[in-house]
């Protein structure tokens, strides 16, 4: 029942969006309740949506997808995010979220009431395209032919909290280009003022925050769920969610500048029109099952080669406007040797120049597949080779680019901060010479702590600190910047300074981790709901009166007859102790134990820029 | 007075590099050179990776290839090519650089270069 209310409300909704699109464009009709249609639309596809999770919630197996992807005995939690655990779902969790950003991009105050409906008919263009995506090949309200009591089951490695919740929010970036695209194509076709360049600032930076925390929840899941030890592994997913994130983080940045009225409106639309454009086609090189990860779900050609239309659709579509409608022209650069305009402007083209790397080492093992038949792997060598000394120079200029002048070539207080990268390149070689040389640990340290100096510089030199929400606003780019460095420090000593340790252990052994002595206490097997646990439970530093008990171990799903592996991670402000429990041999349990330091920065960096973004998007 | 200062300065610099070159020339012990070559290639019985951070049973064969490999003196080169000629070049998370990849490695330089002299054009004109 509640398959069939889905799947009627979904119908009826590109119903609509197919009425707004012909009465208006093609028979002209004018008088009609615009909005309305738009909202009531939007609601039809989220009740669309929350039948699906309905279904899935009360194990509803006679609908297909639930039986293909559900359990009756799950904790609720994963029934509720297995809605979106499987291809058909997590499109129409795509098709929802559109539709969310129109029903309160309708709502936007402060603009053209006719550019507004433009940006609505073109966001319906899209619901209508994505509609019929799902409708002929993804239809997730199929019935079940067959009578059954019971499902298949979830994959046990997405039954995970943080997981359940990467999928929406990570949707919500990609997604959230897709207002930013049409309110730059709509800015094309009406190419009247430039306020809706306000309006592209405040939903680009919407959007590139939601993906900012999508990633971030992504790769944290990655750090203890995989139980590798890292946290990001150059996988063609993440480079796919990262492209969209650096081409959106040129394009918050490129908003800068029409603040000192120095825009370039076509960079502007052109990033726009590129940002959603990679989400489409991550979408699509996920979903055709081209790349293989842990992401993609059962694959099927047709979907594939419709989402590859799409992404022509759309990409060709924005471009050709963009070559027809060309804005008119801009100002002139003011390009110094060092002022504010010429640091974003080379701040985009690194960015871009990264993007696209990112982008061809992706897809590059499959032009070699293609054109000579010959598996190649592009991975985190070939990044870290590339991608990292491009950005470097970027990086350097981030920490004083926040305080250069619009309009002429001098730094304030420049003495301060060369005095300032002088004692800390001084203070940085010491440390490096005592720990063992490194020279990336040398030149990661060396800028992230350079980036969070010099911002701190600037803000106690600039400004006169006021403890009030204007004064916040102000001091938000510095403060996104300490966020990079802090997270650049993380990163550095997590990744160069990682340490490993190997044991075989018996239950009751005692091992030495840094100093501290660990005790292996026993091994516990217990019985979940849905799987089976096996965990090696450790007293860390059991010298001291307030020891801590890491468990690591394995979990095994009957369902899927899967086992993963269960990291035993320990907290510690200044590093993770990161246990892995593996085989038994001989009596004896392999247990491999990482110290990654400072990979709280990480987290921490992250949290901060997340903050920043959405107190960026307050400030009007 | 403050040129006295710069002399001071310059002298720990060049101290410390040389203290840096005795660092970074020392000998790595074999763990370490296992270490780096084994992060750089592929488990092909796993997802996406590397046979150093993967306890599979492929990996730990492989490790045990390189180490003795290393140990008989043969160079990281030697090594990489034994494994591609008995694996294929999938086994590379680090591309060969050679005429056939020559585009992946030299795009995004290319691409830099060309940011350059964009900049340097545009900011030509209007020089202070």
């Amino acid at each position: 029942m509640s398959s069939l209310v889905g799947f009627l409300s979904l119908v009826f909704a590109i119903g609509i969006n197919f009425y707004l699109f012909l009465s208006r464009y093609i028979f002209k009709f004018q008088k009609q309740k615009f909005n309305f249609f738009i909202r009531f639309s939007s609601l039809l596809t989220l009740l669309s949506f929350f039948s699906l999770m309905y279904a899935y919630v009360v194990s509803d197996f006679s609908n297909y997808n639930v039986f293909q992807n559900s359990h009756s005995n799950k904790p609720l939690i994963y029934k509720i995010s297995g809605t979106w655990g499987n291809h058909e779902g997590s499109m129409l969790l795509w098709l929802s979220i559109l539709s969310i950003f129109s029903f309160f991009f309708s709502f936007t105050k402060n603009i053209d009431k006719s550019f507004q409906r433009l940006t609505l008919i073109i966001q319906s263009l899209l619901h209508i395209l994505f509609g019929l995506f799902i409708v002929f090949t993804s239809n997730p309200f199929l019935v079940n032919s067959i009578l059954v009591n019971e499902g298949l089951g979830l994959n046990p490695i997405l039954q995970d909290p943080g997981l359940a919740v990467h999928p929406p929010i990570l949707y919500g970036g990609y997604v959230g280009y897709s207002i930013v695209f049409s309110i730059a194509i709509a800015g094309l076709f009406q190419n009247t003022d430039d306020e809706w360049l306000y309006v592209a600032k405040k939903w680009s930076l919407i959007s590139w925050t939601l993906l900012t925390g999508g990633i971030a929840l992504g790769s944290y899941w990655a750090y203890y769920e995989l139980g590798w030890g890292g946290w990001w592994f150059w996988d063609p997913v993440e480079n796919i969610s990262l492209m969209p994130w650096i081409a959106g983080l040129a394009l918050v940045h490129s908003l800068m500048m029409v603040r000192g009225e120095q825009a370039i409106k076509k960079w502007i639309v052109f990033l726009s029109i590129l940002c959603f454009s990679l989400s489409v086609f991550g979408t699509f090189l996920v979903r055709s099952g081209i790349l293989t990860s842990v992401h993609s779900f059962a694959a099927d050609a047709s979907r594939g080669i419709f989402i590859l239309l799409i992404f022509f659709i759309v990409t060709g579509f924005g471009f050709l406007v963009f070559l027809l409608k060309e804005p008119k022209k801009s100002n002139d650069l003011n390009l110094l040797f060092i002022n504010k305009v010429s640091a974003l402007v080379i701040n985009n083209i690194l960015m871009i120049i990264a993007t696209l790397t990112i982008l061809l080492g992706t897809i590059y093992p499959i032009i070699i597949e293609v054109m000579y038949n010959k598996r190649i792997s592009v991975g985190g060598p070939y990044f870290n080779a590339t991608v990292i000394p491009i950005m470097i120079p970027g990086f350097l200029l981030m920490s004083i680019a926040p305080i250069l002048s619009w309009q002429t070539n001098k730094i304030q207080n420049s003495k301060k901060y060369v005095l300032g990268f002088i004692i800390l390149s001084i203070l940085v070689s010491i440390q490096s010479y005592f720990l063992d040389f490194n020279t990336w640990g040398f030149v990661g340290l060396l800028l992230g702590f350079w980036i969070i100096l010099a911002s701190i510089i600037a803000i106690f030199s600039s400004y006169k600190v006021k403890f009030t929400i204007r004064f916040i606003q102000i001091i938000n780019p510095h403060i996104a910047h300490i966020g990079v460095g802090i997270a650049i420090v993380g990163i550095t000593c997590s990744s160069v300074f990682q340490n490993e340790l190997d044991f075989n252990l018996n239950e009751g052994d005692k091992f030495n981790v840094n100093g501290k002595i660990v005790l292996f206490e026993k091994i516990e097997t217990t019985n979940q709901i849905n799987f089976q646990s096996l965990r090696g439970k450790f007293l860390f530093d059991i010298e001291k009166n307030q020891s801590k008990e890491i468990q690591a171990g394995k979990n095994f799903y009957p369902v899927s007859k899967m086992i993963t592996s269960e990291a035993g991670i320990l907290h510690q402000w200044n590093k993770d102790i990161y246990l892995i429990l593996g085989d038994q041999k001989n009596n004896e349990w392999f247990v491999k134990v990482l110290i990654n330091p400072f990979v709280s920065f990480i987290w921490l960096g992250v949290i901060i820029m997340i903050y920043s973004g959405l107190i960026a998007v307050s400030r009007r | 007075m403050k040129l006295n200062h710069f002399y001071k300065l310059s002298h720990i610099i060049i101290f410390s590099f040389v203290f840096f070159t005795f660092k970074i020339f020392a000998v790595e012990n074999i763990d370490e050179r296992v270490k780096k070559l084994t992060l750089e290639l592929r488990c092909m019985t796993c997802q996406n990776q590397s046979i150093y951070d993967s306890d599979a049973e492929f990996s730990n064969d492989i490790k045990k290839i390189v180490k003795n490999k290393l140990k008989n003196g043969e160079s990281e080169r030697d090594i990489k090519k034994f494994l591609v000629e008995r694996y294929g070049e999938y086994i590379l998370f680090r591309p060969l650089m050679n005429y056939n990849n020559i585009f992946l490695w030299s795009f995004p330089f290319i691409l830099l270069i060309i940011g350059l002299f964009f900049v340097l054009i545009k900011s030509k004109g209007n020089k202070v």
